[in-house]
């Protein structure tokens, strides 16, 4: 990949976030993680000062993103990803404690790309998660719209 | 995440509001009793009311008829006395034209004459019987009547001497027996008698007329003082009437009124319900939610202790060996297979992983506890759909997906005629499926299960039975087994205590009730009564 993918991590537990991150390396992804741990800092991040994303034109960036944030909604986020014209393409990976299948549709009807439960099974969660470094590793992300 | 947040947003309010509400509906019960013990004298005061104005009416219809025939018979009296008197006078006078008659005939002799006194003195005797007749009634009057008879036959037989004498042809002869013939005597008697038969009837007539003056008054006393009375009578009872009207009407508009805040309170509360309601749903789903956060970080950092505890031991194992000058496995062994460890070392190991596995099962345990909350929670949360289901089959279905337990339990289904119901499809589902499970999940080791489904219907619900030949439940856990979280009896059998809570709460939010029957060693009945049929309105929560 000459353009490397960098991955936001929107996760406001850290000891999530640190399991997330540990289980990726795992899988043998090494890419950049900026991690987040608020909504605000995270929207700042991905829309610039002027909101409108353009400062990330042309980078290739793949969101983890948790829908339980303590300042605003994931769907939210997820929402404004989908609907900027700069970030549209970015692929979203929605990480959250909710099995509630209304959610799960929502998120997909919104165009989240895959949806993982955070199980409480430890075992299933680095499963997950490693599957996710596998997935990182096939699926070719767009830079973000020029 | 902000636990904290969030549990502010379920307030004790919604519950000191009912609280507060329900204290006002004991207050319109006092002055209720009050009026209806004062209603009731009311009423006893009009019947007594209404019983004195009859025996008033009565009273007066008695006396009138009383003194109409006294006063008629008080008149007759008079007339009677007026006839005697009148008849005394005709005696008197046929008597006065049979003695002028006399005389004239002797006088003149003129045939015209006798006749004149034979008419007379034939109707003498007639009106003295008629007279006699008359004054019967009066033992003075009847004595006074014999003597006066007694002193007209002798002036009758006076008058008959002096015809006789017609016959002498000398007119001085026929004077002197004129003369002769008229005895002073017993004209002198008639007279007197007549008169004293005069003054005694003038006497009775005085006395019947006063008498009969007397009866009239008092006619028209009793009648004016009855009328009154009617009139008093009737005018209290309009005032009653009135009265009880006007408090009729008082009470109606009092009525109506407590009506109109009773609807306002009951609105009031259900709303107060329906919030309490929702704050408890959406209380349970964050905190379920909000607690399964730190739960995977407590399984994801468990588990990465037990890598690590992999990684120390083996190290451990691998120094001690080093310490000891005996390399007696090859190096690549130990990555795989369990390292080996001597002594204080194995104990440490096996107390290590004795403490994993606690914490790990407690994990597991109290995800599955938050998974089950969630899952009621969701279900609260779910719309029912009302539709014509056809129970019989809905049971033959669940029987149809239980037949392998229920050959491995030796239980043979009884179904009998089961009414149809418009509900909610999934909920009758789950209801029937859990309380099947139940029954087949807790028969007695040994004996064949006898599990039985009935129906029938009663006003307007549809009630279900279904009972078992199974362990039975203790009274005392009857309560208990509703309760999430809560079983009763020996624990034998697998189960997290949230089938019943959930049969329950499903039941509860199609409008209907469960209740059990059971006691140790002798079988359950669990009764489940529902509306037929089912409009989508449950008692928390309307459309």
């Amino acid at each position: 990949m000459s353009n490397p993918v960098t991955i936001i991590m929107i996760e406001d537990d850290e000891g999530h976030a640190r399991l997330i991150e540990r289980n990726i390396r795992r899988s043998g992804v090494n890419n950049e993680i900026v991690p987040f741990t608020n909504g605000t800092a995270a929207v700042d991040y991905l829309f610039g000062q002027d909101g409108t994303g353009a400062n990330r034109k042309g980078q290739a960036l793949l969101i983890l993103l948790d829908l339980n944030l303590p300042d605003t909604s994931g769907i939210d986020i997820l929402k404004r990803v989908k609907e900027n014209k700069y970030l549209k393409a970015t692929p979203v990976v929605v990480l959250t404690t909710t099995d509630d299948s209304q959610e799960i549709k929502r998120c997909y009807e919104l165009g989240c790309n895959v949806y993982i439960t955070k199980p409480v099974n430890y075992e299933s969660f680095a499963n997950a998660i490693r599957q996710l470094g596998l997935f990182f590793s096939v699926i070719q992300v767009p830079p973000a719209a020029p | 995440m902000e636990p904290a947040g969030r549990l502010r947003l379920i307030s004790p309010g919604g519950f000191i509001r009912i609280a507060r509400g329900s204290l006002h509906s004991t207050l319109p019960m006092t002055p209720a009793t009050t009026t209806s013990d004062a209603r009731r004298r009311r009423a006893l005061g009009q019947i007594v009311l209404l019983s004195a104005g009859f025996l008033v009416l009565v009273a007066i219809s008695v006396a009138s008829v009383l003194l109409v025939n006294k006063a008629r018979k008080d008149n007759a009296l008079v007339v009677h006395t007026v006839e005697v008197e009148s008849q005394i006078s005709n005696l008197l006078l046929e008597i006065r034209r049979a003695e002028s008659a006399t005389r004239a005939y002797l006088l003149t002799t003129e045939p015209q004459y006798l006749t004149e006194y034979q008419s007379a003195a034939a109707n003498i005797l007639p009106a003295l019987d008629h007279l006699a007749r008359l004054s019967a009634d009066n033992p003075v009057q009847t004595a006074n009547t014999a003597r006066l008879k007694d002193a007209v036959h002798r002036r009758l037989a006076d008058f008959a001497r002096s015809i006789d004498g017609a016959g002498i042809t000398d007119i001085a002869a026929r004077v002197d027996v004129l003369r002769a013939s008229s005895s002073t005597e017993a004209v002198q008697a008639i007279a007197d008698i007549s008169r004293a038969m005069r003054v005694e009837e003038d006497r009775l007539f005085g006395m019947r007329t006063a008498n009969a003056d007397q009866t009239q008054i008092l006619a028209s006393s009793v009648t004016i003082a009855g009328s009154s009375m009617v009139i008093a009578l009737a005018g209290l009872a309009i005032f009653l009437v009135r009265r009880s009207s006007r408090i009729r009407d008082e009470a109606e508009t009092q009525l109506r009124d407590i009506n109109v805040t009773l609807e306002t309170t009951v609105d009031e509360r259900t709303a107060d319900l329906r919030e309490a309601n929702e704050e408890i749903q959406r209380f349970a789903y964050i905190v379920s939610h909000d607690l399964r956060s730190p739960l995977v970080n407590i399984m994801g950092f468990t588990s990465e202790l037990e890598e690590l505890r992999g990684d120390i031991f083996r190290r451990i194992s691998s120094l001690s060996r080093t310490a000891s000058l005996a390399p007696a496995l090859p190096e690549d062994a130990t990555d795989s297979a369990e390292p080996v460890l001597e002594g204080p070392d194995k104990q440490l190991s096996d107390d290590f992983n004795e403490s994993l596995a606690f914490i790990k099962s407690s994990i597991d345990k109290m995800d599955r506890l938050i998974g089950a909350i969630l899952n009621l929670t969701r279900e609260g949360r779910r719309e029912f759909k009302p539709e014509r289901i056809n129970i019989r089959e809905l049971i033959d279905n669940i029987a149809k997906t239980v037949a392998h337990q229920a050959v491995e339990a030796e239980a043979r289904f009884e179904i009998g005629s089961l009414p149809n119901l418009v509900s909610d499809r999934l909920a009758l589902e789950q209801i029937f499926s859990n309380l099947i499970d139940n029954a087949l999940k807790y028969l007695k080791d040994g004996v064949p299960g006898e599990i039985a489904i009935t129906g029938r219907t009663k006003l307007g619900f549809a009630i279900y039975e279904i009972s078992d030949n199974g362990r039975g439940i203790d009274p005392k856990d009857h309560q208990r087994i509703f309760d999430l979280f809560r079983r009763a009896g020996t624990q034998d059998k697998p189960g997290q205590g949230i089938g019943l809570a959930h049969v329950r709460a499903l039941v509860r939010r199609l409008g209907g009730t469960m209740s059990v029957a059971s006691e140790l060693h002798n079988g359950s009945t669990f009764t489940i009564t529902l509306p037929i049929n089912w409009t989508g309105k449950s008692r928390d929560k309307e459309s």
